[in-house]
């Protein structure tokens, strides 16, 4: 029986993938023109450092291996109970599981913080492709010196209405800052924050490595704004809310923390009946408990960030767990 | 037969209410003119007898007798005031000749002139008189029901006269409105009556009275004639009692309004004697409700400049309803009584907030964080500081115009003071106002340019700066390319733009941008646009709005500039436009962003 | 310049057994949004009397929510109202709007 995956990012596959081992014909509709969404861009994962390759690779692997159907370069333009309707014609199946996962956010948004106008401001997605690139360097090929991450762009932000919390970016900023230690051994580094939310397994005793093992300075405080200064230099302004005096801070180098924010596409998706958006735009799961990876449509599920800001760990969890679901609801198992 | 007043005592409310009326009218004005300050009493004397005077005769006529800013908000709202104010109005003047024309230059008490029906029944009349004057008189009346028919009717259905909403009236208004509603119907009534009994009605009252002849016997029509008049002057009594405590108060006042309006006097930042004569010269229309953003996009239904005069004028007013308000003019755009609503809210804020400055910004003393040195200063203001596109094209921009900038606060100046103007606390505002004054004097600079409207207006209104042209950036950089010291490069842009308050209805700044605009690619005008354009909703002017309201005015705001077809949204307001990004997908760029970014 | 908590003489605890809330809570009332801060600092951050003098915004409301209204009035009156921190408070309070609550309540006009 055919299964429609809408997207290719892990959690995507690992979708298909299962669906595959339990019996069923699985189709992937991507709409770019290769599989493994986000990650394919990404260096390193917290907290233990591995290569996002070495969790790539064994996926597409598999993929292949197992001859699951995919469609490259197709856009998913509606959802029904009976398919959906591609960019390449329409696709009959007998259930649907919506992996389309989330946007990075537009830093741009946040203006005060220069990304786009300041050549030294970068997000923490950029930072992670000058690391695959093997070149780490400020906009005049220097070394930075000074470097400073700024936690919750575009997480817990009213302003760019973005109530939720990212959930990774506390975790990723810890960890990039531990690598651009490593990059940089004599530099500075300052990661400020709001809140430092290290929830997972591993978290916390890399965050206290971070502090003790790796010298990273932790100023509690939100920069209001940057400023440019000579020599491409950014100024930055935040308070240090432990002291509660204001701090000035001159700069290399800004990394962005930016957030996950709900799909563009999810609007769309939810013109099909039993498919809703929350509050923050992520697809709304029907349960939060016993009902995850279901929507209020019975032959629609749900898997990875569609639904909220999840990690790579969480979103392959949850891929089974659709494709548990689908194979139950299909009379499979 | 004779003329006799005395033989009906049913005019008894009428004359007591005009008595009360006119007692309280006179005590009012009288009592505001002479606490008026010296400075406008110099400006009554100086004016009075002056073609200015004359100028407020043709004002008076055209705006409280016919109603003409009435007439281009909606027509037939227009005509149900004019029906009511002027058709009342000539109902008198014409009962007056009537009158005289019977009886001669005989002086004889006000009722002997409102209800010469009654008194004149009697008379000896001469027939061509008898079938001109009440034939005139019964058209009058018709022209004043037909009025009365479209207020009630404006009840149930105001979207017909253009008004989505209609005022909440306080009992007393209630009062004052059944009243008014009741005296014309009454009228009809009991002159037709009369006419029935003495066949002296005209086209309207004579045929009714002769309906009434054939249906009533004739004792009943006698008892009938006695109780309808006597109602009638109860109605008028209760109205004239109620005229001068109610919203009726603006029929006589705002005569005296656009006189001493006409002679230059205004309202000021702190209150005084004027403002009863605005205040008091509101009919609580509620034309002024429907623009309000407020009302119309986040649901608060207290704060409007109608509740807002009534609130005053009863001294109910609270801070949070003369704190809540964007001060944005739109209503004060409409309003047909041209009230200074902003003028009027913004010394209510004195009154509720100022406070001494004293030694509060004794900080301020010495401050000097300007970079740079040229004749032209730039002032970027508190909120450009946020933008910075903005600062970064302005940076641009003068070096491609070869310009020598002085940069004011460049590193965080210090607030130009109309921020905290508009809560109230108009001594503090002093206090940057004379600090930012002695910083551009010791700079020595000849042109002001800041990015901001909001600074704009204080520079504007507030600062003394002789020898210092004070310019907004669209007037700077429009100034550029007329002269041809900048060039811009056309593209296929769509653009639309959106009027920030401060600079449109604030400082009449219309053309420049739009210039501007399309110089560069093609300019989309939304639907509400220049002095009816939106307010962005995060107004510095509103210290009680919670954000989740400012965010909804900004969506609405979004949808109105989206539905433009635009690619692209371009204010001239910093915090315009982080509001406005708030409430569309559409990209928000600054006007010096869009030179910036296109310059040859 | 006044520093909050810091002295050396005065005892340092916040006694909150002691502290009298009722004006805190009559704060709180009138502007709810107050309860959302987080304490990130941004508006102490970008604040333009902040960057003049010692005035802190954030210190100064949380004093107040924590009943204590010693200097506030006058730590308050430092603030030009130019709207900055309302701009940049990423739980869209109203801040403009508390500085003027607290003045009032506080305050001896």
């Amino acid at each position: 029986m055919k299964v429609t995956v809408i997207g290719g990012g892990v959690a995507g596959i690992q979708t298909a993938i299962a669906l595959k081992e339990l019996g069923l014909t699985p189709i992937i509709i991507e709409k770019n023109d290769h599989l493994g969404g986000k990650l394919c861009g990404w260096h390193k994962l917290f907290p233990t450092m591995t290569p996002a390759e070495q969790v790539l690779t064994p996926l597409l692997e598999r993929v292949k291996a197992l001859g699951i159907e995919v469609m490259l370069s197709t856009e998913v333009t509606s959802i029904d109970s009976d398919g959906v309707q591609t960019s390449q014609g329409r696709i009959e199946s007998a259930a649907t599981v919506i992996c389309s996962g989330f946007d990075l956010f537009d830093a741009t948004l946040k203006e005060e913080y220069g990304y786009g106008i300041y050549d030294n401001v970068i997000t923490s997605a950029d930072l992670e492709r000058m690391m695959n690139n093997g070149k780490v360097a400020l906009a005049d090929g220097t070394q930075p010196h000074r470097i400073a991450f700024l936690h919750c762009v575009g997480s817990r932000d009213e302003k760019v209405q973005q109530r939720h919390c990212s959930k990774v970016c506390c975790v990723t900023g810890v960890k990039q800052a531990i690598e651009m230690r490593r990059w940089f051994p004599k530099s500075e580094i300052y990661n400020f924050y709001m809140d430092i939310r290290m929830f997972g397994a591993g978290y916390e005793e890399m965050y206290r490595s971070a502090q003790q093992e790796h010298g990273i300075q932790f100023i509690r405080g939100r920069i209001s704004e940057a400023a440019p200064v000579l020599n491409g230099k950014v100024q930055i302004k935040a308070e240090d809310t432990l002291i509660g005096r204001p701090l000035k801070m001159t700069v290399d180098l800004l990394v962005l923390l930016i957030g996950m924010t709900a799909g563009q596409s999810n609007k769309c998706w939810t013109r099909c009946a039993g498919i809703t958006q929350s509050d923050s735009m992520f697809l709304k799961p029907k349960n939060m408990f016993a009902g995850n990876v279901c929507s209020d449509a019975p032959n629609i599920f749900y898997a990875g960030t569609v639904t909220a800001p999840k990690t790579i760990g969480e979103s392959l969890n949850e891929a089974n767990a659709a494709a548990m679901r689908v194979a139950q609801y299909l009379g499979r198992l | 037969m004779h003329f006799d007043l005395h033989t009906n005592p049913f005019a008894i409310p009428f004359t007591i209410g005009c008595i009360v009326m006119f007692a309280v009218l006179a005590y009012k004005y009288v009592r505001w003119i002479y606490r008026l300050p010296k400075s406008d009493k110099r400006l009554i004397r100086k004016n009075l007898f002056s073609s200015k005077s004359w100028r407020a005769v043709c004002e008076a006529i055209s705006e409280s007798l016919l109603h003409r800013r009435i007439f281009r908000t909606n027509p037939i709202l227009g005509y149900m005031h004019m029906s009511l104010a002027f058709g009342w109005f000539l109902l008198i003047v014409v009962g007056f000749i009537e009158t005289v024309a019977y009886m001669g230059w005989t002086p004889i008490p006000l009722r002997g002139h409102v209800f010469f029906k009654f008194y004149s029944r009697e008379l000896e009349h001469s027939a061509l008189w008898q079938s001109v004057f009440t034939n005139i008189m019964d058209a009058l009346l018709l022209f004043v029901l037909s009025g009365v028919a479209l207020a009630w009717l404006k009840r149930l259905y105001s979207r017909m006269m253009g008004m989505r909403r209609t005022t909440r009236h306080v009992w007393g208004d209630r009062v004052a409105l059944s009243a008014l509603w009741f005296i014309f119907p009454l009228r009809l009534i009991a002159e037709s009556t009369t006419s029935a009994i003495w066949h002296n009605g005209g086209f309207l009252t004579g045929s009714l009275g002769e309906f009434i002849d054939k249906t009533l016997s004739f004792e009943a029509i006698w008892h009938l004639e006695s109780v309808s008049w006597f109602i009638y002057a109860l109605a008028l009594g209760v109205f004239f009692c109620a005229m001068p405590f109610s919203r009726y108060m603006h029929i006589f006042t705002e005569v005296p309004l656009i006189f001493l309006r006409k002679y230059g006097i205004k309202s000021d930042v702190q209150p005084k004697s004027f403002d009863h004569f605005q205040i008091e010269a509101c009919s609580r229309c509620g034309i002024c409700i429907d623009p309000c953003q407020l009302q119309r996009d986040a649901g608060i239904d207290n704060v409007q400049a109608v509740y807002y005069l009534r609130d005053r004028r009863y001294n109910m007013l609270t801070a949070e309803v003369a704190d809540n308000c964007l001060m944005c003019g739109r209503c004060a755009e409409r309003c047909p009584v041209g009230v200074d609503i902003l003028q009027l809210r913004q010394n209510s804020r004195y009154t509720l907030h100022n406070s001494p400055s004293f030694r509060r910004y004794n900080y301020l003393q010495g401050v000097d964080t300007s970079t740079g040195s040229g004749r032209v200063g730039y002032f970027a203001g508190c909120m450009t500081l946020l933008s910075p596109r903005i600062m970064n094209a302005m940076e641009r921009i003068f070096k491609a115009a070869n310009e020598e900038v002085w940069w004011a606060d460049k590193n965080g100046g210090v607030c130009c003071g109309r921020p905290i103007k508009l809560t109230g606390e108009v001594d503090a505002a002093q206090e940057m106002v004379k600090h930012n004054t002695e910083l551009f004097t010791k700079h020595q600079i000849t042109t002001l340019v800041t990015s901001c409207p909001i600074c704009l207006k204080v520079f504007k209104e507030d600062y003394n700066l002789p020898g210092i042209e004070i310019l907004h950036h669209s007037e700077y950089i429009d100034r550029l390319i007329q002269n041809g010291r900048l060039k811009v490069a056309q593209n296929s842009g769509k653009y639309t733009y959106h009027d920030p308050c401060e600079l449109g209805r604030g400082c009449g700044i219309y053309d420049e941008p739009r210039r501007i605009i399309e110089s560069i690619g093609v300019l989309l005008e939304p639907t509400e646009t220049r002095q009816q354009a939106l307010c962005c909703g995060s107004s510095i002017a509103n210290t009680a709005i919670n954000d989740e309201k400012q965010l909804k005015i900004a969506t609405s705001l979004g949808q109105t500039l989206e539905a433009t077809g635009a690619d692209s949204i371009v204010t001239a307001c910093p915090l315009c436009k982080k509001a406005v990004k708030r409430g569309s997908r559409l990209a928000v760029l600054d006007l010096a962003e869009i030179v910036a970014d296109n310059l040859k | 310049m006044i520093d909050f908590g810091f002295g050396v003489n005065v005892a340092r605890a916040v006694n909150m057994d002691r502290n009298n809330l009722d004006t805190a809570h009559d704060i709180f009332n009138s502007l709810p949004d107050l309860q959302a801060c987080i304490a990130c600092g941004s508006c102490t951050a970008t604040c333009t009397a902040g960057n003049l003098t010692s005035f802190n915004f954030r210190k100064v409301h949380t004093l107040v929510r924590r009943g204590e209204y010693k200097e506030a009035y006058s730590e308050m009156s430092k603030c030009m109202l130019c709207g900055k921190c309302r701009l940049v408070c990423p739980r869209g309070i109203n801040t403009r709007g508390v500085v003027l609550t607290i003045k009032k309540k506080l305050g001896d006009y």
